[in-house]
């Protein structure tokens, strides 16, 4: 039981009282992200804007023992940063900063909550880029795409997910207020310049721990001049064999680095059209009509024909400034999402049109994904009303998330109790093990982020 | 509870945060002043959510984050991405209900309203005082064209709404004007939440201006203009007004269009322009302002960063100025941040309480800096005033 009243006090002692709140009105705005998760209140929202004040509050929260969770943008779509017990909120609005940007070295420091379409104006002033993938719109957060190991329409088929490549050092507060950095940044000496330098890489075990081992504070990413050359092509692809067999020309035949984007997408009113979305990635003008010409070539050989570019305009030129008529049909919700080869999309597919139109003649949900390297990320999105539509819906697409969760796919996000955590501990693999390791180590008292990604029984 | 009516739209609230914007307090001067999650329309959207579930009551405690909104509907704007909800609307009904449910309100709306009914205007000016401005003009009674200024052009621009007539009057237009019978246009009833007795107010006024033969009004203030074009038939149950509204701006661009004023005498000065919320993102009305400038003489316009549709707010909206003084100056200055960005000389707009906060921006930024109205400006080029006026030390009797 949190002593509110007295946790507020010792809070403010750390921070400014004007940034610490106890009031119910304050409170309900953290209770929901973007998913249909259930209301979750935490009994404290504070607003820090230091490492050291966040040092401050993880020292409290473990003298008193009350769990501490972190806040972006607030658009986690499965439950991993809402508090799964009562316990502190730690609003991270304020630490948004962009600390330096290295035109030389091609890195870019920030603090978490820099934005990346705050980050991707100020670089493109300089001429340079990160070449953001998600598409959360002006909300979404450099600190919580790494620490979820983002992904988005606008995956690079070069890049990958966030946290793949571009993550060079992350500062981090562990949960016993240690600061660490990883990289190159571990020798108090050197500078931010290089991901795997001191032993093993522990930037790699924070990027997507959803935040349960430490609090970033910092990072440090590879950025790269920008190209004014667009290229992109729609194009309606005949059937998903077609598809997967240009997913491998894109990834074996002419590289990775071709596209920025390849992203499908196949609406539920016709199941049997496959659209895909492409950026053509380049800096020279010849090399990107070149590539151009061997993509038209490929998808004419398999049958596909080009179409109106209007919807990859709409919907590529927004991932920054926001989606257009987003919640005009109801608000959304992703499910029956991960990571699988790029073989194996026809099994989520089979499953979409099957067991979700077919069987349960559910016919509001779309199915997409995109190709980054040598893999897909995809996934099921419906839009749905609240609050009528909400049980029924949690319940079909939990049901989905079973069956796709037994074949050869990945889960993407874990999240708390109304993700994917249970599923995942079930599995009991030697990973899963291992993490709960590592996280009995670093927060003896499970304060950071309790009963995300790992069940609290599960580490008493 | 008046938030039931917007049950589909508090729902349709997706959490994006499009809302907040890319710099956590870029877009929203109520989360600039305020800090808070629930001082953003999503913040608004899940507290509104709990009073319809029962999970949240309204309290006086509340009270800060919902009338230190400054319904300046950058959040409504960018929510037409989205969901497209009305923020506007939902949070005049929760106003009105912390109204109706006998929940203190914060005490400067309470007074700004019942000042207003009291006396007539939100100054509780004699007419005397009120009509201070009219010194040397002529009106035309049953004209048929109102000129309506409002409080605060009455109160406290008496120069510049003298000027603004000057203008008009030069251009042709020939102005009724409502002298001693002039009283508030009820904005400061319904922005506070007390829209009891706004229904009668809205009644009353309609059957002044109707026996008096008006059937035009041109006003320089967006809170009157959308009052008699907005609120007044909502209130009162009509399709439209039955009386044509029209805001200065596009009085000023007519007779720039066309050509019914001479310009002769060049401005010579850099100039930026800041949009007011409630012709801009209310009304879509961004060109006029900047087609006026086009036609002036020796004019160099330059946008602030913030512009049209993304223009940060002045810090007068939403009547925060009378309830939250300190949330309304800090916006002001934020915005005359804007204004120095762009190295201009001169700082304009086109709503008397966008200027009026601005220059009180202009005071605790220590700038000296003159926030004109466009009007003015036209009547400088016009040789209607002196370019005295344009000077950074000239300092209006008013």
């Amino acid at each position: 039981m949190v002593d509110v009243k007295k946790v507020t006090k010792l809070l403010g002692e750390v921070v400014s009282p004007a940034r610490v709140s106890d009031k119910d009105f304050d409170l309900i705005p953290y209770s929901r992200d973007l998913s249909p998760a259930r209301q979750k209140l935490p009994t404290h929202v504070v607003i820090p804007e230091s490492c050291e004040e966040i040092q401050g509050i993880l020292k409290i929260a473990n003298e008193q023992d009350v769990p501490v969770y972190v806040r972006g943008g607030g658009t986690s779509h499965w439950d991993a940063f809402l508090a799964q017990e009562p316990g502190i909120m730690l609003d991270m609005g304020k630490m948004n900063k962009i600390v330096d940007i290295n035109e030389t070295d091609l890195v870019v420091t920030v603090q978490p909550n820099c934005t990346w379409a705050k980050l991707d104006r100020e670089l493109r002033k300089q001429g340079l880029t990160y070449l953001c993938s998600e598409a959360g719109g002006p909300a979404m957060t450099v600190g919580g795409s790494v620490m979820k190991a983002g992904s988005g329409p606008h995956s690079t088929a070069k890049f990958g997910a966030h946290g793949n490549t571009d993550v060079v050092t992350l500062e981090m507060v562990l949960p016993n207020g240690d600061v660490v950095e990883t990289g190159s940044a571990a020798w108090p000496s050197a500078g931010k310049f290089e991901r795997q330098c001191l032993g093993p890489d522990l930037a790699g075990m924070f990027i997507g721990a959803e935040g349960i081992l430490g609090i970033c504070t910092e990072l440090t990413m590879r950025i790269r001049p920008a190209t004014d050359i667009q290229e992109r092509l729609v194009a309606i692809m005949p059937t998903l064999d077609s598809v997967i067999e240009f997913g491998h020309f894109i990834n074996r035949h002419v590289g990775d680095e071709y596209l920025q984007g390849i992203y499908l997408w196949v609406d539920p009113s016709a199941p049997d059209v496959f659209m895909l979305m492409m950026d053509i990635f380049g800096y020279e003008e010849e090399i990107v009509n070149h590539r151009r010409e061997k993509i038209i070539a490929k998808v004419k050989e398999l049958g596909g024909e080009f179409g109106d570019r209007a919807p990859a305009d709409d919907y590529y030129g927004h991932i920054l400034t926001g989606l257009t008529d987003l919640f005009v049909a109801g608000v959304w919700h992703f499910f029956g999402s991960g990571t699988l080869r790029i073989d194996d999309i026809k099994f989520m597919y089979d499953i979409w049109k099957n067991e979700l139109i077919g069987k349960r003649g559910y016919t509001k949900a779309g199915f997409g994904g995109q190709v980054l390297p040598r893999r897909w990320l995809a996934f099921m999105v419906t839009n749905y009303r609240e609050p009528e539509e909400w049980d029924e819906l949690v319940k079909m697409c939990d049901g989905i998330d079973e069956i796709i969760l037994d074949g050869p796919v990945v889960p993407y996000g874990v999240g708390g109790r109304d993700g994917l955590r249970n599923i995942v501990a079930s599995r009991d693999t030697g990973y899963y093990r291992l993490l709960k390791t590592l996280k009995r180590t670093l927060d003896p008292k499970n304060i950071l982020q309790r009963g995300i990604f790992i069940p609290e029984e599960e580490l008493r | 509870m008046r938030i039931e009516e917007y049950k589909d739209m508090i729902y349709a609230c997706g959490r994006c945060n499009y809302c907040k914007g890319i710099d956590f307090d870029d877009r929203c001067p109520e989360i600039f002043t305020q800090y808070w999650e629930s001082s953003t329309a999503r913040g608004r959207m899940a507290i509104a959510r709990g009073i319809l579930e029962g999970n949240l009551d309204y309290s006086e405690d509340l009270a800060e984050r919902i009338f230190g909104c400054f319904m300046c509907a950058r959040c409504k704007e960018e929510c037409k991405k989205a969901a497209q909800i009305d923020v506007i609307a939902i949070t005049k009904a929760m106003r009105a209900d912390f109204v109706d449910l006998g929940i203190k309100i914060p005490e400067g709306g309470d007074k700004l309203a019942e000042t207003a009914l009291s006396s007539g205007n939100i100054f509780a000016d004699t007419p005397a005082i009120h009509n201070q401005w009219t010194e040397g003009l002529e009106f035309t009674k049953g004209s048929g064209t109102l000129f309506y200024p409002g409080c605060l052009a009455s109160h406290r621009f008496k120069e510049k709404t003298n000027i603004l007539v000057r203008v008009l009057q030069a251009a042709g237009y020939t102005l009724d004007f409502l002298d001693d019978e002039q009283t508030c246009c009820g904005t400061p009833l319904w922005v506070t939440g007390k829209v009891a007795n706004a229904k009668q107010w809205a009644l009353d006024f309609l059957e002044k201006l109707q026996a008096r033969g008006v059937k035009e009004i041109i006003t320089p203030c967006p809170s009157c203009f959308r009052a008699f074009d907005e609120e007044y038939p909502e209130l009162l149950g009509l399709e439209t007004f039955p009386i044509s509204v029209r805001h200065t701006s596009e009085v000023l661009e007519e007779i720039v269009e066309k050509k019914k004023l001479k310009f002769t005498v060049p401005i010579n000065k850099k100039v930026t322009y800041h949009d007011p919320c409630e012709i801009g993102r209310y009304r879509d009305i961004y060109n006029p302002a900047r087609n006026v400038f086009k036609a002036l003489p020796g004019i160099e316009f330059v946008e602030m960063a913030r512009n049209k549709e993304d223009a940060f707010c002045c810090g007068g909206g939403g009547a925060v100025k009378t309830m939250y003084e300190d949330h309304s100056n800090n916006v002001a200055v934020e915005r005359i941040q804007d204004f120095i960005k762009t190295g201009a000389e001169l700082m304009t707009s086109i709503c008397p309480a966008c200027e009026l906060n601005l220059t009180h921006g202009t005071y605790a930024a220590k700038i000296e800096v003159r926030v004109l109205d466009v009007a003015e400006l036209i009547a400088v080029a016009a040789g209607i005033v002196d370019e005295e006026i344009l000077d950074a030390d000239y300092f209006p009797d008013d």
